[in-house]
């Protein structure tokens, strides 16, 4: 049922250009653990770009993430060119001063968007989440070589929040054709500390002390008074 | 005199009757005890790393104190039939003596086991789940006890964390410190599992689709077995304790109206 609406809303978001749509994160019933410390699971951009595909060409997307904060110096993902640029992770300051490219995917087929339904069966999940969702933060591998320079999509810094953005390159010009506005903003998990968990409990010490003592006296009278009958005898 | 006679002989008989009722208590009392001291769930490292395992002290004081009633209530047959001074003055002070460590016992357990809380385990958990080698050997020691409990309990009551695998997200944890978030939002533990022990669908499991993850938490499993417990041992013995009090009373007047 779920997965028919997001289809259809879907179909009906891809009549519009994406000029005036922004990346959304994933459908919260499937996906429930999103965004989590370090990723930000975004749908796939189905229909997005529809207007701008021509036919015989070949086309990429194009992932931009930034952290959305006072000292971004810019949010331009093109050059003069129109040329997309090719920022990587290291270069920017981990999304600090611009946006970096974390990931190039093809295009998603409007066509066919995947059928969310399959993701009960365990044979297609993985199928199916792959094709509709894309991991922002999934591959750390790249951190620890300090030389690499390509395009990473390492961990993302938790407690922050981050933007993000689609653009559509044509691979034979490498100019890009359309873009998606900035997403709305999203901020990663925080995660409290272990020791500030309070483990204080009610203690009924003092009353289940008073309530032995009170006891013990009444057992002390009984023994008391016994041993004086017996005595007076 | 007759009369005399035959109300003696009724108290006679409702002290034996008493004795024998305490016998048999004491014998339940000391299987029950050693029930929960074998630990049949397998929580006790949990409760060894909290350094407060007082429910189990009070199981260990339940046996002894079990065959301590059972060998009292012989005791007090005997002197009870035979109507010797001595052998009942024995009886009483002994029977005071246990009936004091049953006391203890039962009121740890009832006040112990509000100390077992659900922030209590959940705080344990995330300081000591596959905490990386560190510390002392006794820190070691009880790191491993509960990295095996929880294992073994994620993986046999389909369960994650105490109130929920969003327990591994909202708090940094000794295990957060070895596995990135990205690769392990929570451990593979709370993954569905295939028959090899694989995560059927580690994506899924990741991304917190359901049918992939385990979404219940931990905590009924463990406060179940221990509750029972520590209901098991304090009410019993608190209901023993009710019918020896009786029983004392009634022997230390027989022991009184006994002629030298």
């Amino acid at each position: 049922m779920c997965g028919c609406c997001v289809v259809l809303v879907l179909f009906c978001l891809g009549l519009l250009s994406a000029g005036n749509q922004k990346p959304q994160l994933g459908d919260a019933q499937l996906a429930t653990n999103n965004p989590t410390l370090t990723t930000v699971s975004l749908e796939k951009p189905f229909c997005m770009f529809d207007s701008s595909l021509y036919p015989n060409r070949s086309y990429t997307i194009y992932l931009y993430v930034m952290k959305e904060s006072a000292s971004a110096m810019s949010s331009l993902v093109t050059d003069d060119s129109n040329k997309p640029l090719g920022s990587t992770f290291q270069q920017t300051s981990r999304g600090q001063l611009r946006p970096y490219n974390a990931a190039f995917f093809d295009v998603p087929d409007c066509a066919v968007p995947p059928r969310l339904a399959d993701v009960r069966s365990f044979v297609h999940a993985s199928y199916v989440l792959k094709q509709y969702l894309f991991r922002v933060g999934d591959d750390g591998t790249c951190l620890y070589d300090p030389n690499f320079l390509g395009v990473c999509n390492p961990p993302l810094a938790p407690d922050t929040t981050y933007r993000f953005k689609y653009v559509l390159v044509d691979n034979s010009e490498g100019m890009v054709k359309d873009q998606t506005l900035w997403s709305d903003p999203i901020k990663t998990r925080r995660a409290k500390l272990p020791m500030k968990i309070d483990t204080c409990v009610l203690v009924f010490l003092l009353l289940t002390g008073f309530l032995a003592s009170v006891f013990f006296a009444i057992i002390l009278k009984i023994i008391i008074k016994s041993i004086g009958f017996s005595d007076t005898k | 005199m007759a009369k005399t006679e035959n109300g003696v002989r009724i108290f006679q008989g409702l002290l034996i009757l008493g004795n024998v009722v305490i016998g048999m208590c004491g014998i339940a009392l000391t299987a029950e005890c050693i029930y929960f001291v074998s630990d049949p769930h397998g929580l006790y490292p949990l409760l060894e790393a909290t350094e407060n395992d007082d429910i189990y002290a009070a199981a260990w004081i339940g046996i002894f104190v079990g065959f301590a009633l059972l060998a009292l209530s012989i005791l007090g047959i005997v002197g009870v039939i035979k109507s010797n001074r001595t052998l009942l003055l024995v009886y009483i002070i002994l029977m005071l003596i246990t009936f004091a460590f049953e006391m203890a016992s039962c009121i740890t357990a009832a006040t112990h086991r509000d100390f077992l809380t659900p922030n209590l385990f959940l705080k344990q958990m995330l300081e000591k789940y596959q905490k990386p080698e560190a510390g002392n050997n006794n820190d070691k020691w009880m790191s491993e006890g509960v990295t095996k409990t929880w294992d073994k309990l994620m993986l046999q009551n389909q369960c994650c964390g105490v109130n929920g695998p969003s327990d591994w997200q909202e708090y940094t944890s000794a295990f957060r410190t070895t596995y990135s978030d990205a690769d392990f939002p929570w451990p593979h533990n709370c993954c569905v599992l295939d028959s090899q022990g694989h995560p059927i669908n580690l994506d899924g499991c990741k991304l917190g689709v359901h049918g992939f993850f385990k979404s219940n938490g931990c905590y009924a499993a463990i406060s179940g077995p221990m509750n029972r417990q520590a209901w098991g041992v304090a009410w019993f013995g608190f209901a023993i304790l009710c019918w020896t009090f009786f029983v004392l009373l009634g022997t230390m007047f027989y022991w009184s109206r006994i002629e030298y």
